[in-house]
């Protein structure tokens, strides 16, 4: 099997595509998304990387899959695997089809189960908190913009045996994209969802690392290998078993819709310099088959600047001067009508503490330059907007003690200082969720293109 | 005295989940694992206070087939919540990274 990348529109080479094709994988499967860049792009309905980008990696993918008659399985698609996202991909596919004059049996599987039903489960205790415990109650189920649910890999197994040859999935566990075909075909489910944690971020496990590219994946009867698709990259075994750590709570165990897989007892071995073989993972079926929930709420729309303050007299008072701009910019915003409930000023310090706030080891020690950032979210866009120019003006002319520079406190890159960034989410759903089937709330829609002989 | 940074070969964070920030420190050789993972150089209490939170915050797990040791807690707030800092949770690992190893030489 072949991973193509870590995310469709991250990248790929085609030295190693053509490598991998040529060695005669079985199906192709690629990632699509992440909840990584944050709640925005499940709310928004918007992809993390440019329409180009997936496109340009989409339309390899489809003519390498479809001239070769093999499957090619798409999980997350468009980022964060909701309806808008899955339409754009489509839309993509679609035209690529159209353009290269391919055919496709292709598969669309949903992933934004009804509210209604998620309200009833909630009602019936059958969705559960994960750590730390995040507040649910059916107001927030009802008032988030958008909830997903990551899908295992009974849905692509499902759409495979409706005959998809193109599968588009919505949300969807990373390794299932990989583990689907071999469990269906009777493969150790341990090995199969082991292979697909492996191969998922495409070349994060192969050296050197230079961009995103394709890893190939062999499993047998108790073992699986990985290696590059690039003959100059290597697999090497520490990477390997270090990649089970990655972006997971536990280094050596990692959960899926239909079980646990412990790699505790896992041996890796260098086949050769560039391949490595996996043995002893263990699967421990799940008592009940939960889904992840995902969902983003509406928090207000942002808008902010970003200045330099250079003096060191105004350095020296940062932390009186960040107040004093706090408390008249409160002062200022309620003559506008508008109280401290309607609006958040985040007032960050680049060169200070603005990445590690109150744990920053170094605070006590004083920089030469900081970069401030001040941050407004309100209710409505044009009130962000207002409440900034007050903030902003505030911090260019507020008084500090020792203050030499009546001029102005803040040196602005660039006119219009003030950038709208427009709406912002947060993340409101972070749970599992109980099926009573593996299918329930992932839709399967089947679509026959053939364009083979299209002017 | 030394630091973590002294003697691991990689030393990272990221969300691991969106409320949730893990922390993974692989050491150069088992003598550096052995005496600062089982030698109990990382106690959940000095790792709290580093990061503003409780004890019973912070999970250690060794994981010797790769000469690392994950440390994982809980986000203060969401990814991308109003006022988070980092959305990747990519720059957290500094203050462990900073911490100083008692009974190690520099």
């Amino acid at each position: 099997m072949l991973a193509a990348t870590a995310c469709i529109g991250y990248g790929f080479t085609e030295i190693a595509l053509n490598r991998a094709l040529d060695l005669g994988v079985d199906f192709i499967g690629a990632d699509a998304g992440s909840m990584d860049p944050g709640p925005y792009y499940l709310g928004a309905g918007k992809p993390y990387v440019s329409p180009e980008a997936i496109e340009r990696d989409l339309r390899l993918l489809l003519k390498a899959a479809r001239s070769r008659d093999i499957p090619l399985i798409v999980g997350s698609s468009g980022g964060s695997g909701g309806a808008p996202h899955l339409q754009q991909t489509r839309q993509i596919v679609e035209r690529i089809i159209e353009q290269e004059r391919l055919d496709a049996r292709l598969a669309i599987i949903g992933a934004e189960p009804p509210r209604d039903l998620i309200a009833r489960r909630l009602a019936e205790n059958r969705i559960h908190g994960l750590w730390p415990e995040l507040p649910l109650d059916e107001q927030t189920v009802r008032d988030s913009e958008r909830i997903v649910a990551m899908m295992g890999a009974e849905p692509l197994q499902q759409a495979l045996r409706q005959g998809a040859n193109v599968i588009l999935a919505g949300r969807c566990s990373d390794s299932a994209i990989y583990a689907a075909i071999p469990v269906m075909l009777g493969y150790d489910p341990a090995l199969a969802w082991h292979l697909g944690k492996t191969i998922e971020c495409g070349a994060t496990i192969a050296s050197p690392k230079t961009g995103q590219d394709c890893i190939i994946g062999t499993l047998g009867s108790d073992y699986f290998t990985v290696e590059p698709g690039h003959p100059d990259k290597r697999c090497t075994t520490s990477k390997v078993a270090a990649h089970t750590m990655y972006e997971n709570p536990s280094p050596y165990a990692f959960v899926e819709p239909s079980g646990i897989v412990n790699t505790l007892e896992c041996t890796y071995e260098a086949v050769d310099d560039r391949i490595v073989k996996v043995q002893g993972t263990t699967f421990e079926p799940a008592q009940t088959y939960t889904v992840k929930l995902e969902g983003a709420m509406h928090a207000g729309w942002r808008a902010i600047v970003f200045a330099g303050i250079r003096d060191p007299i105004l350095i020296s008072r940062i932390d009186a001067f960040s107040r004093q701009i706090h408390e008249r910019t409160r002062a200022e915003a309620a003559a506008l009508g508008l109280d401290a409930a309607q609006y958040t000023l985040t007032i960050r310090r680049y060169g200070l503490d603005a990445v590690l706030g109150d744990a920053e080891p170094q605070a006590g020690e004083m920089p030469h330059e900081i970069g401030l950032m001040l941050d407004v979210v309100a209710r409505t866009e044009s009130q962000a907007q207002a409440v900034l120019a007050k903030a902003r003006y505030i911090a260019m002319h507020t008084e500090f003690e020792g203050r030499l520079c009546t001029a102005g406190n803040l040196a602005m890159p660039f006119s219009p200082s003030d950038i709208p960034v427009g709406p912002a989410y947060r993340f409101s759903v972070w749970h599992a969720m109980e099926l009573d089937d593996p299918l329930e709330i992932f839709p399967i829609e089947i679509a026959d293109l053939d364009c083979r002989r299209a002017a | 005295m030394a630091q973590l940074k002294d003697i691991a070969v990689v030393l990272r964070s990221k969300n691991a989940g969106a409320f949730v920030l893990t922390i993974d420190v692989i050491f150069k050789t088992q003598q550096d694992y052995d005496r600062t993972v089982d030698g109990g150089a990382l106690q959940p209490d000095r790792i709290a206070a580093a990061y503003r939170l409780r004890p019973s915050d912070i999970q250690i797990i060794p994981y010797p087939k790769v000469l690392s040791v994950k440390v994982t807690m809980p986000r203060r707030v969401g990814s991308g919540d109003l006022s988070d800092t980092d959305v990747y949770g990519a720059q957290q690992h500094v203050p462990l990274m900073l911490m100083e190893l008692p009974g190690q030489a520099a």
